[in-house]
């Protein structure tokens, strides 16, 4: 106990340590505000430039990012309609109408408090479960981290694009790039073409920087003259009146974002949306009908989707598994920092379990305080005009892509990726699932090969251990049911059930 | 935002595409070791090919029935001048990095791009793109400490001999 307490202060106790946390969560908010640049963007370019530094610097910067820009897309979703991150959707449907009735600042307030709130659940429950949910994952066979794998990729391709099809494409086409280079167990080449650079593989870093940061600055290069709108804003902390009145909701809607957010693939754009509409439900009276400016629009996705990001890290450290394309990006960078997540992590190095979650922690009052002040600065910086910015984009991407091993050859990966990506997102394609792909093919491939060899080669085998336990039985149902669920086959079967019903 | 039930130019064309590069490196993944065992390296990259195929070819037959975008015609509208512009001129950017160095690359990069795209004054383009390459030096050449190509400009040399200017006299 006192050891997890030692760890956990790590991040407190050294000056450069908390102030790389301020330092992330600071970008994070700014560049999550910024409509069009993501807290995956973000995390993707700023992590390239932390290869060199020791793991705890590295992590400190990677998590203020990433709790910082899950709530800077509300901003942009209260002051503007444009939610800067898909977990911001839900907020702009009444966080936006409250702006135009001239509450901006109100609403900012309430949101960055209940985004704490949310916030704090999230991480007290992933310093409680983690730690059993990693002793149960001990007991995981090979077969069950494969269909983890997969049930992560599904859910990431069905809920987040406009088709399952194309999700699962993307998300094949990742575990492909993933499966490039020589062959973990027998070294036999793949997909090379006989290249020997290719041996090593593709760069995770630059296939998430070309699809996240170049594909999204070209993007944007659509948008080039719209202008930023000037907001007032006035009052920003909230009444204490208003934040006690919406602390039970803000309380229920953070377990729903807790619950979504530790699901395999699932992440916060999900949760706010899940919490919206359970706060439509259980609102009975509200004072603003929903969609016109009602306050528990606003408090229940921001509570949800900062509570999913201590979700999100359940899987990630204790199976190895990413909830969402941040934080497949943040198992890459813990990759070549040398760790492994997955159930031995917590047993091997207690201290980086505890040590994230008190930098969470750190990241969360930081962001606490930051999103209560320094609103002026806020509306300069996103009035930053776009022909200023995207070019920067583009220009730091490329020298990210170059900064990890000072190659050449990443550099045009990244190029590649981005060009691809371009054409992904204009035809409706997500990129999310490809990075997953990325992350997850290794452990697919290699726990798929463990369960068929310990079961002689033989498919049946297989199949009939995986029905005879109860855990793989379960994810395999999962599995099937997601897939049927997106396809005809499910509006067929209910018609079937409703005729065989008479 | 895409529009799911109208074809944009080039989608058919693309997701066509996406069929043939799938059904290329299903050969590929087959040549890695045939049907010879489930547990061989190339049982994976084989499935996850089938998958590609199978996906790609009905994307594919979707997108061809949907009725054109009535809307969108012009090409422009799909990759305007700006991208292909962008693009190729990131291209060059990362061929000159290595050989120019990071600075003069990077500045002449921003100073171009933004003047194209903000069609502002070129004073101004110079100015910020002058105070852009400062910051991002100061931030992670020097702060974070990344290496970046130097190429012709004898970065050391400067910033030693800016070194030697707080360090005093030699003793």
């Amino acid at each position: 106990m006192m050891e997890s307490l030692q760890y956990f202060l790590i991040s407190w106790l050294d000056p450069q340590l908390l102030g790389l946390i301020a330092l992330g969560t600071f970008a994070g908010i700014y560049v999550g505000a910024i409509p069009g640049l993501s807290v995956t963007m973000a995390a993707s370019i700023l992590i390239s430039f932390t290869f060199t530094w020791d793991i705890y610097p590295a992590l400190s910067l990677i998590v203020g990012i990433y709790m910082g820009g899950v709530y800077g897309g509300s901003r942009t979703a209260i002051l503007l309609n444009i939610p800067g991150a898909p977990s911001a959707i839900a907020t702009a449907l009444d966080g936006y109408p409250l702006a135009q009735k001239g509450e901006a600042g109100e609403a900012i307030g309430l949101s960055t408090v209940m985004s704490f709130f949310g916030g704090a659940v999230g991480i007290a429950v992933l310093a409680i479960a983690a730690p059993t949910v990693s002793e149960f994952a001990l007991r995981f066979q090979p077969r069950d981290y494969m269909l983890l794998a997969i049930l992560g990729i599904l859910l990431v391709g069905s809920l987040s694009g406009e088709s399952l099809m194309k999700g699962v494409f993307a998300g094949a086409l990742g575990l492909l790039i993933g499966a490039v280079g020589l062959d973990p167990l027998t070294a036999q080449e793949r997909f090379t073409f006989g290249i020997i650079d290719l041996w090593g593989g593709i760069s995770f870093i630059a296939v998430m920087i070309g699809l996240f940061g170049i594909s999204e600055a070209l993007m944007q290069l659509h948008h080039i003259d719209k202008l930023a709108i000037k907001q007032a804003i006035s009052r920003i902390i909230p009444s204490w009146r208003a934040v006690r009145k919406f602390l039970p909701l803000s309380l229920q809607t953070s377990a729903i974002g807790v619950f979504i957010g530790a699901l395999p693939g699932t992440g916060g754009d999900i949760a706010a949306l899940m919490a919206y509409d359970h706060a439509k439900r259980v609102t009975k009276d509200p004072e603003v009908p929903f969609g016109h400016g009602a306050r528990e629009g606003l408090v229940a996705p921001e509570a949800a989707n900062n509570a999913a990001v201590g979700g999100a890290f359940i899987p990630m450290i204790t199976l190895g598994i990413p909830g969402d394309a941040v934080t497949a990006i943040i198992i890459g960078a813990m990759f070549i920092h040398g760790l492994n997540p997955g159930p031995m992590l917590m047993i091997d190095r207690p201290e980086m379990f505890w040590f994230i979650v008190g930098a969470l922690v750190a990241a969360n009052v930081f962001m606490l305080i930051f999103g209560l002040t320094g609103i002026r600065l806020f509306v300069k910086i996103v009035e930053l005009p776009r022909p200023v910015l995207i070019p920067l984009i583009l220009l730091l991407s490329i020298v990210g892509a170059y900064a990890v091993s000072n190659r050449l050859m990443d550099v045009y990966w990244a190029l590649g990726f981005g060009v691809f990506g371009y054409f992904l997102k204009l035809y409706g394609y997500q990129v999310g699932p490809v990075i997953l792909g990325v992350i997850l093919s290794r452990l697919i491939d290699e726990n798929w090969r463990r369960a068929i060899i310990s079961d002689r080669e033989d498919l049946g085998g297989l199949l009939w251990g995986t029905l005879s336990s109860p855990l793989s039985a379960v994810l395999l149902a999962s599995v099937i049911l997601i897939f049927v669920s997106q396809t005809p086959l499910w509006g067929m079967a209910g018609r079937g059930w409703r005729r065989l019903r008479g | 935002m895409h529009d799911k039930t109208r074809r944009l130019p080039g989608e058919a064309a693309f997701s066509l595409a996406l069929v043939v590069l799938s059904l290329w490196l299903t050969t590929v993944a087959f040549e890695i070791s045939g049907f010879e065992a489930l547990s061989a390296p190339g049982s994976f990259p084989m499935a996850v090919t089938a998958v590609m195929v199978i996906t790609s070819g009905l994307i594919f037959w979707r997108t061809a029935r949907l009725p054109a975008a009535g809307h969108i015609r012009d090409w422009r509208e799909i990759l305007p001048l700006r991208v292909v512009g962008m693009t190729v001129m990131i291209g060059l950017y990362a061929a000159a990095l290595q050989p120019v160095g990071f600075v003069p690359t990077s500045f002449l990069f921003l100073t171009v791009s933004i003047w194209m795209l903000g069609r502002t004054s070129p004073f101004y383009a110079l100015g910020i793109s002058a105070l852009s390459v400062a910051g991002i030096y100061i931030v992670f050449r020097l702060i974070f400490t990344v290496l970046m190509p130097e190429g012709v400009v004898p970065e050391r040399e400067i910033i030693a001999w800016v070194q030697s200017l707080f360090a005093g006299a030699p003793k």
